[in-house]
């Protein structure tokens, strides 16, 4: 069963890096969690921004020399991509703008996962000293086993969990700070997995990168093969396996990451998260070389496009488009408003509306034309 | 006590199997070419300032000609990390305040966040690690080197670890 307890008076023994650990015998009401070396905390939220920060806030915020934290949380539909990597190339940005599915960059490394109510993510928050993924997937292996027995799981060299020795259910990324680490990775209950191969592909193509890149594998759903596992049954055999591996025994607290007082500075870290400098910005440099389509009424062409993106903006453009369906001139005006702008569809949009007014008749109906298909390539 | 993994972390406290640290071959590589005729014990010389100083966090610091610190990481750190696969680096002109987050390698370990040892202006970002994120494990003191920044404040440089310091330091969280 739950237990939950007011997460101020638990977080305030944790909170502060300072602070020194009080006696075992402590006898305030959140005792049990002073006594242990271990803390398992689930969050209300279902933002995976607000989650996302609340990750940056307890490996930044609670003292994990002697304590490690688990916390357990889900998002409603998002895509979260990795540290290094490109979103345009690792997620369908139009599809996902169309399903109201955002985009996460995570402050982890690895490769770019989906996530939904239906995917529960943990997070084993320890001292750099502690740091062993082999021994948190551990937790969650014989937890499986447990709740289901007979079920065919393991962790394999890649740190993935394999049901069946194919079908991947879980993958894992981690982050090591100044003192602290934490190792976090998925758990494909009931996810979406149609919604999953939807925007999990490229926006556009054409792209080079030395983004780290995802590697694919089919996934499956524990649901599928185990349909009488309960979520609530499967976070339970989570904590439980998590307090014996650990030596610990730990209740689980529900966390509100919205909670400015109980997580100072939590919003800011949230707003970092959320801000496309972060999410779009800190895409690594790379280039965009398509071909594009033209055609209207009388006639039709190909143009060759090259875009260089530095920091998610475009560096330098170079569109070779025949002069018999546009004058060099104008194909020229197009490039030199579009460097310097987001690589992004409304900020081009915006930014070419100026010099389309500027033309009539087929002449701006081609430069339409053309724009519209640039604008395309930026997702 | 943790269960014996492939790798330690950066600043493990638990006895570790990482081969012993060798002596970082570089330090040939930084006794700078003096012209023959010209003789300076190693105490006077300005040359000196050519030797490394290391961080706790197992980053060294070479300050240059002109004032500039290139800063890398150590023999130490590159091994902890395994092989890095990304080199995420700030932009030239990125003002870093001492043990400002900068940056992050990513391995197939983690992602291990960077931290400035000084306090100064990113001046150069080693652009062969787009393509060649390995030389942080191949050639960490020399073609593996981060970023070049200013030295706003030249005693953050004093304060830092030497080599037998950096070396006694090592041996002492290795114990």
């Amino acid at each position: 069963m739950l237990n939950v307890r007011r997460s101020w008076s638990l977080l305030r023994r944790l909170g502060c890096r300072t602070e020194v650990q009080t006696s075992r015998t402590s006898s305030c009401s959140s005792g049990v969690f002073l006594s242990d070396a271990g803390l398992v905390l689930k969050s209300q939220s279902t933002d995976v921004f607000q989650n996302l920060a609340l990750e940056d806030w307890i490996d930044a915020n609670v003292d994990l020399q002697r304590r490690g934290v688990l916390l357990l949380w889900r998002n409603r539909p998002a895509v979260v991509i990795g540290r290094h990597q490109n979103p345009w190339s690792e997620c369908d940005l139009p599809a996902m703008r169309r399903r109201g599915i955002p985009v996460a960059r995570r402050r982890s490394g690895g490769g770019t996962v989906f996530h939904d109510l239906g995917n529960l993510n943990l997070t084993f928050f320890a001292s750099k000293k502690d740091y062993d993924r082999r021994r948190n997937l551990k937790v969650v292996v014989e937890a499986l086993r447990r709740v289901s027995p007979g079920l065919a799981v393991h962790a394999t060299e890649r740190f993935d969990i394999l049901l069946n020795g194919h079908l991947k259910i879980s993958g894992t990324a981690s982050r090591l700070s100044r003192k602290s680490s934490y190792h976090h990775c998925t758990l494909l209950h009931s996810a979406d997995r149609s919604a999953l191969s939807a925007v999990l592909r490229p926006s556009c193509p054409g792209i080079h990168s030395n983004a780290t890149p995802s590697v694919p594998s089919p996934v499956a759903n524990l649901l599928d093969h185990a349909p009488t596992l309960q979520w609530e049954e499967l976070l339970d055999g989570l904590v439980h396996q998590y307090n014996a591996e650990f030596g610990l025994s730990s209740a689980s607290s529900l966390v509100d990451p919205t909670d400015e007082s109980t997580f100072p500075g939590i919003s800011r870290m949230e707003a970092e998260l959320r801000s496309w400098d972060w999410t779009f910005g800190k895409t690594p440099k790379f280039s965009v070389q398509t071909g594009l389509e033209l055609e209207d009424s009388s006639a039709r062409c190909s143009a060759q496009l090259h875009m260089e993106v530095k920091s998610g903006r475009i560096q330098s453009c170079d569109l070779q488009v025949p002069a018999a369906w546009l004058p060099v001139r104008l194909s020229g005006e197009l490039t030199d408003s579009l460097v310097g702008q987001r690589f992004c569809p409304q900020r081009a949009a915006a930014g070419v509306a100026s010099l389309l007014r500027a033309q009539s008749g087929e002449l701006q109906s081609r430069l339409h034309i053309l724009c519209d298909a640039v604008i395309s390539v930026m997702g | 006590m943790a269960a014996c993994g492939l790798f330690r972390s950066l600043s493990s406290s638990a006895a570790t199997a990482l081969p012993l640290l060798s002596r970082p071959a570089p330090l040939s590589a930084l006794r700078l070419a003096c012209k023959p005729s010209v003789r300076r014990t190693v105490a006077s010389s300005s040359r000196l300032s050519a030797a490394l100083k290391y961080t706790d966090k197992h980053e060294w610091v070479r300050v240059e000609d002109g004032g500039i610190g290139t800063v890398g990481i150590s023999n130490f750190a590159q091994e902890a990390l395994g092989d890095v696969v990304y080199c995420g680096l700030p932009e030239v002109g990125t003002q870093l305040a001492q043990h400002d987050e900068f940056g992050a390698l990513e391995s197939v370990k983690a992602a291990s966040e960077l931290y400035s040892p000084l306090t100064g202006e990113v001046v150069e970002v080693n652009t062969l690690l787009a393509d060649s994120p390995g030389l942080v494990n191949k050639s960490c003191y020399k073609d593996g080197w981060l970023i070049k920044m200013t030295i706003a404040n030249p005693a953050e440089v004093d304060a830092l670890m030497d080599e037998p310091a950096y070396e006694r330091y090592i041996r002492s969280i290795e114990d």
